[in-house]
């Protein structure tokens, strides 16, 4: 067996995800369920394992329990591995003291040794609260025919978008000239996916640096890239042009788990090529009763649905019953929607329960109204949550 | 607990043509994503039983590929768990077993070598969430030397078949066992062909039959048991499904859309019924989906109209497509127009559009693995 790794990945994991908050009020953002059996950061894993990384570091600080319960041994992405495979990497007491992850880049700078470990030529870091299907490969063959020290995956936004990014300028070779964390006035199109490829030495030289200057905010956007540009480093754009999104707010988290739902979704969930793996719950298959009326939407395991569903997401081991109306809604696992309830433009979170004949209907104009984790309604809720 | 399974993957009794002819009886599959061998497993993992050899005759690649080393089950450990009992010819034993006790005396040195005190093993030829433990408590607190699992209720049990049933006294010990051509009366007790018994006591026995000429389990060890007076039975109470012939398979895959049926045998929470991981997407569901009193697995994306149907992972009903009273095995697909009436359709199968295609529930239109239609 190989004693050393091509590629090792780093996934940032310990965001606190406070815009998506309640739904981050017990677990860490990556953790957050989408798209009716998936968490957030199995996209993330998977493209690893699809890609052929299988060297998985997971940094982890903020809510971890939930999160390293569902990591576990890496089992379900084929991660339980002797030699790689995936670890859950939190912050740590050392003998000269310890800290929390200071940043992005100080994250990767404590876990040095753990990339050492694995002697890795090219380390791939990543966010875990992205959802996108990306072969990391195609990437890595660029950046290495590039003979680049960091390679950054971009993807073209609308320009009046582009002041929420970082935003690459690049020649025409696709070497980056500029680089601007979101700029009031856009250069460029192209927007920082939170994807970089470095070459080891390039990373390990940098995150030193970086660590040795107090000015410093230990971040990949903020300091480390700017302070590489500076110094005349090979660094290189890659464009991505798949599908990628943002879940960070509550809307674009809502958008996101619509895109998986329709005859010819934008986010394609059952494509045998790239499967998204993800960590099964014992459950049974749904039933859908003889008052149901379930419509173009996504639906996990375990439910018995017997009201009308259309434009929604249901996650696992939900009951909705009879002569109860959804639309355009997210229900996460282990809720009970009771009988002639109206549920429009919301997100269920986590084992809530709505009483018989209640009324949630959102603002489309603002953010969904978000019914909290465990929670029991049993009062009408109209117009939504914030704006 | 303290015994080691023994599951039996092929039945000496029943053959479900149709669904066996690529196939050994344990893997049939059942109920939108399981295989009928899950039901077995999951009960005696759920049940405390770490230690479980499969034997298998024939036709069980498809069976060794669901189970693989049994890590959906937890049995995939250093110590013990899943152990695969493929036929070997030795010392006059045919490869080809023709009764259980062939097939464990074939495998005497696989019971020899286990450390386990009782033995719990048993036939596929029916579905059903059953305590282990109960039986054990039973067979120990009354000293028996085999205790047998039977049902008073055995749903959708051919007409047409062999059945064994036992008459039992009211002490519950069973007092006669009887091999009847078919099933007839309402209160019979019908085997389930699930035992459990001593190892060393059943290495013992399956040693004395064979030299003495014997060829069954039931007629050679059980019933001078019987005589004996060491004989109990223990009713399995929820239900137990049979899948004898296709008609049955049918029905009582039909029969878990009975919400009662489905409380007892799938969403029991402490006995969950676990099967291999698939990692499908979760199920889709068209603008043009009709769906009623149906059970669908995931990865399955549905677009037409389904009623009264059992629908496996991975199945594709296309727009217009109507599906009645009918099973429809993974990653099939059933085209625009078409229309199934009391069907069951095998693996992989495609119906292109327009096909009209009606069996009835005694006799279910049968597609097999593949087929195009």
């Amino acid at each position: 067996m190989l004693s050393k790794k091509k590629c090792v990945a780093m996934l940032l994991a310990g965001g606190q995800g406070s815009r998506l908050a309640p739904l981050t009020t017990y677990i860490a953002k990556p953790a957050v369920p989408f798209a009716a059996r998936y968490r957030i950061i199995d996209f993330s894993i998977s493209n690893c394992v699809n890609s052929g990384i299988d060297t998985v570091g997971v940094l982890t600080q903020y809510q971890p329990l939930e999160l390293n319960d569902y990591l576990g041994t890496g089992s379900p992405w084929d991660l339980d591995l002797r030699f790689g495979g995936l670890h859950i990497l939190p912050p740590y007491q050392a003998q000269k003291g310890g800290d929390w992850f200071k940043g992005t880049a100080n994250a990767i700078y404590q876990n040095i040794k753990f990339i050492k470990r694995y002697n890795p030529d090219y380390v791939l870091i990543l966010s875990g609260d992205h959802i996108y299907k990306m072969d990391y490969d195609i990437m890595l063959q660029e950046h290495i025919e590039n003979g680049a020290d960091c390679t950054i995956a971009v993807i073209d936004v609308p320009l009046e978008e582009a002041s929420r990014f970082g935003i690459m300028t690049t020649d025409e070779k696709g070497r980056i000239t500029e680089f601007a964390e979101k700029p009031e006035n856009p250069k460029s199109t192209q927007a920082s996916m939170g994807v970089y490829i470095f070459s080891t030495d390039a990373l390990i030289k940098y995150l030193e640096e970086d660590e040795a200057n107090p000015e410093s905010e230990n971040d990949f956007g903020k300091n480390v890239i700017p302070a590489m540009l500076a110094d005349g480093q090979k660094m290189y754009a890659y464009l991505y042009k798949g599908y990628w999104r943002d879940v960070g707010t509550l809307s674009s988290y809502w958008a996101a788990n619509m895109d998986a739902i329709g005859d010819k979704p934008e986010l394609v969930l059952n494509d045998p090529g790239w499967r998204i793996y993800y960590r099964h719950s014992f459950n049974y298959p749904q039933y859908i009763g003889e008052n149901a009326l379930v419509t173009n939407s996504i639906c996990g395991a375990g439910n018995e649905i017997d009201g009308k569903v259309n434009n929604s997401v249901i996650f696992n081991n939900a009951i909705i019953e009879k002569d109860t109306d959804i639309e355009g809604s997210i229900i996460m696992s282990e809720c009970h929607i009771g009988k002639g309830v109206k549920i429009d433009y919301a997100i269920v979170d986590h084992g809530a329960v709505i009483k018989d004949g209640v009324t949630i209907i959102g603002d489309r104009s603002g953010d969904p109204v978000i019914i909290e984790r465990d929670s029991v309604v049993s009062g009408d809720i109209m117009e939504g949550g914030r704006k | 607990m303290n015994a080691v399974g023994l599951i039996f993957a092929d039945s000496y009794d029943v053959a479900i043509d149709e669904l066996t002819a690529q196939r050994t009886l344990a893997a049939i599959p059942f109920g939108a994503r399981y295989r009928v061998i899950d039901f077995k497993l999951s009960n005696m993992v759920n049940a405390g039983i770490r230690n479980i050899g499969i034997i298998t005759t024939q036709k069980y690649s498809s069976l060794m590929w669901h189970i693989r080393g049994g890590s959906f089950w937890d049995l995939d450990r250093k110590q013990s768990g899943i152990r695969f009992l493929p036929p070997y010819a030795y010392e006059g034993v045919n490869s080809n077993y023709e009764n259980r006790l062939e097939a464990m005396l074939a495998h005497l040195n696989y019971l020899k070598e286990c450390r386990e005190k009782y033995v719990v093993f048993g036939c596929c030829n029916y579905v059903e969430n059953v305590s282990y433990e109960e039986a054990m408590k039973l067979h120990v607190d009354t000293d028996a030397t085999i205790t047998c699992i039977y049902t008073k209720n055995p749903i959708n049990k051919s007409k047409n078949l062999h059945v064994t049933t036992y008459e039992i006294a009211d002490d519950g010990k069973i007092t006669g066992c009887y091999f009847e051509d078919k099933l007839n009366g309402s209160q019979k007790n019908v085997s389930a062909s699930t035992f459990i018994i001593k190892r060393e006591e059943l290495i013992q026995l399956i040693e004395k039959a064979s030299r003495s000429g014997g060829v069954s389990f039931r007629n050679d060890v059980l019933v001078p048991l019987i005589k004996e007076g060491k004989v109990m039975a223990c009713e399995a109470k929820r239900p137990m499904l049979f899948i004898d012939d296709l008609s049955c398979y049918l029905k009582s895959n039909l029969k878990l859309l009975e919400p009662d049926t489905r409380k007892q045998l799938l969403k029991n929470e402490d006995r969950p019924i676990v099967t291999r991981v698939k990692d499908s997407a979760p199920t889709r569901y068209g603008k043009y989906a009709v769906v009623t009193n149906s059970i669908i697995a995931d990865g399955a994306i549905i677009d037409g109209e389904v009623r009264n149907s059992i629908i496996f992972r991975g199945v594709r009903v296309k727009k217009g497509a109507v599906v009645e009273n009918s099973v429809i095995m993974q990653d099939s697909t059933i085209g625009t127009g078409a229309h199934l009436n009391y069907a069951v359709i095998d693996k992989d199968a495609v119906i292109q559009d327009g096909r009209l295609l009606s069996g009835y529930i005694t006799h279910p239109f049968f597609a097999g693995k593949g087929v195009v239609i």
